[in-house]
C-alpha cells in the first residue's frame, strides 16, 4: 500500500487509481481528510460510484465521519496502564485510610464504657451503707419502728411495740 | 515525585499497622492473663470474707471456699489480685477492741411534772417525739471488749443484759451487738424480758425502746453506743 504522504501527492489527479483507492479504504486520517472536500471520494474508495446512498451522498458521509471521529475519541480515552509507582501509591494510601479507621474504632472501642456483665472494678468498691438498727427480735409479733434519723450520725432512735412485754415494764 | 510519595505512604503504613497490631496484642494478652491466690484466714471466715469481696472480683474472676482449711481460692487479673489480697489482709484483721456504753431508762408520759435528769438530756428531746417527757435512769454502764467476745453487765440492781460482741462490718462500719437479752430480777428469779440483735453504728447512739403498745404509758428504753 502507498504511504499517506505519496497519497496526499497522488489522490487530486487520480482518483479512481487502485493504489490510491486502496489506501483511502485503508487510512481512515487519509479518508477523513479528502471526504471533508470531496465527499464522493468515499464511495469511490469502496466501489460505489454508481450506487446513492439514502438521504444522499453528503448525509452518508457526514454519518460515516461522525463514527470516525467518535472511534478516533474512544481510542483516546482508552485507560493507559497505571505506572508501578502510582499504583503502589494508591495502595498505600487506600491501607493507611483502612489502617487509620481501624485504630480509631479500637481506640474508641477501648474508651467506651465497659459492658454490663463486666462491673469495673474500681466503680465496683463497696460504698458505706446503713444496716438496719435491729437484724433480729425473738417475738415475730412485734411491731418494730425507726424514727427516721435527720442526718447522718444523728442519734437512731428504734421503738419496739410486742404485746408478750410485761405491763409494768 | 510519585515515587517518594508512595515510599512515604508505605512507610506511614508500615508503621501504623505495628502499631494497630500492638494495641491490640498488649491487651489481649493482659486480659488473658489470669492468676490464683489463696489465702488462709487467721482471725475471720473464709465464708464472710468471700460475700465481701465479690464486688472486687472481675467477670472473668471465680472465687472458691475451702471450709477445711478455712481459706479462699481466688482466679483473676493479676492487677485484679493485687486490690483483692489487700482487702483480705484487711478483712482478716485481729478481733478489734470495742468500748460499749449502756444506759438503761424508764421513759413515761406523764401529765405534769416531768423529770428529765441531767444525764440524759442528750436524748431526752428525740423521746418527747415519742411523747415520752419524764425520765429514770436505771443504771449505766461503760465496758470494754473485742469483737467475737461476750459480755455481761449489770444495770441497777434488777437489770442485767447479756450479749456478744459481733464482727466489726467495714461496710457500713458498723458492730452488732449479736443476741443481746435483757433480763430483769422478779420474785428473786430472772427473767428474760426480750432478745434481739443490734447493729452499731461506731461513734453513733442508738435508742432502743421497748413497750407492750404504742398506747402504753412507760417503755423500757436502753441507749447504747459503741467506739473503738
Amino acid at each position: 500500500m502507498i504511504s499517506c504522504d505519496l497519497f496526499r501527492v497522488r489522490y487530486p489527479s487520480s482518483t479512481d487509481e487502485p493504489a490510491v483507492l486502496e489506501h483511502l479504504r485503508a487510512c481512515d486520517a487519509c479518508l477523513a481528510a479528502v471526504a471533508t472536500e470531496d465527499p464522493d471520494a468515499l464511495f469511490r474508495a469502496i466501489g460505489g460510484q454508481e450506487l446513492l446512498p439514502p438521504g444522499g451522498v453528503d448525509a452518508f458521509v457526514g454519518d460515516v465521519m461522525r463514527e470516525v471521529r467518535l472511534r478516533s475519541t474512544e481510542n483516546s480515552m482508552e485507560r493507559r496502564p497505571a505506572s508501578w509507582s502510582r499504583r503502589l501509591a494508591i495502595a498505600a494510601t487506600l491501607a493507611i485510610g483502612l489502617i487509620g479507621g481501624a485504630v480509631v474504632y479500637q481506640l474508641e472501642r477501648t474508651q467506651a464504657p465497659a459492658p454490663a456483665g463486666i462491673t469495673p472494678v474500681a466503680a465496683a468498691r463497696p460504698a458505706l451503707t446503713t444496716l438496719a438498727a435491729v437484724e433480729t427480735y425473738h417475738s415475730e409479733t412485734a411491731t418494730i419502728i425507726e424514727v427516721p434519723a435527720e442526718g447522718v450520725g444523728d442519734v437512731r432512735v428504734v421503738m419496739v411495740f410486742d404485746e408478750t412485754l410485761p405491763v409494768d415494764l | 515525585m510519585t515515587k517518594r510519595i508512595a515510599l512515604i505512604a508505605l512507610l506511614a503504613f508500615s508503621l501504623s499497622g505495628a502499631a494497630a497490631l500492638a494495641d491490640q496484642a498488649a491487651p489481649a494478652a493482659a486480659e488473658k492473663t489470669l492468676s490464683v491466690f489463696t489465702y488462709q484466714f487467721k482471725h475471720r471466715q473464709a465464708e464472710k470474707a468471700a460475700a465481701a469481696i465479690k464486688a472486687l472480683v472481675s467477670a472473668e474472676g471465680t472465687v472458691a471456699i475451702q471450709p477445711s482449711s478455712n481459706s479462699l481460692v481466688i482466679t483473676d487479673r493479676t492487677e485484679n489480685l493485687k486490690d483483692i489480697a489487700a482487702a483480705l489482709h484487711r478483712f482478716d484483721a485481729a478481733p478489734q477492741p470495742v468500748q460499749l456504753s449502756v444506759r438503761l431508762v424508764t421513759a413515761a408520759r406523764v401529765a405534769e411534772g416531768g423529770r428529765v435528769p441531767d444525764a440524759l438530756k442528750d436524748v431526752a428531746p428525740k423521746l418527747a417525739m415519742l411523747r415520752y417527757n419524764s425520765f429514770d435512769s436505771l443504771g449505766a454502764v461503760n465496758i470494754s471488749g473485742r469483737e467475737g467476745e461476750p459480755g455481761i453487765i449489770e444495770l441497777g440492781e434488777r437489770y442485767r443484759a447479756n450479749f456478744r460482741f459481733g464482727e466489726y462490718d467495714s461496710a457500713s462500719d458498723s458492730i452488732p451487738l449479736v443476741d443481746f437479752k435483757l433480763s430483769r430480777l422478779q420474785d428473786d428469779q430472772l427473767r428474760e424480758l426480750y432478745k434481739t440483735t443490734l447493729n452499731l453504728k461506731l461513734g453513733q447512739t442508738l435508742i432502743f425502746g421497748a413497750t407492750r403498745d404504742p398506747e402504753s404509758q412507760r417503755a423500757l428504753v436502753v441507749i447504747v453506743s459503741a467506739k473503738r
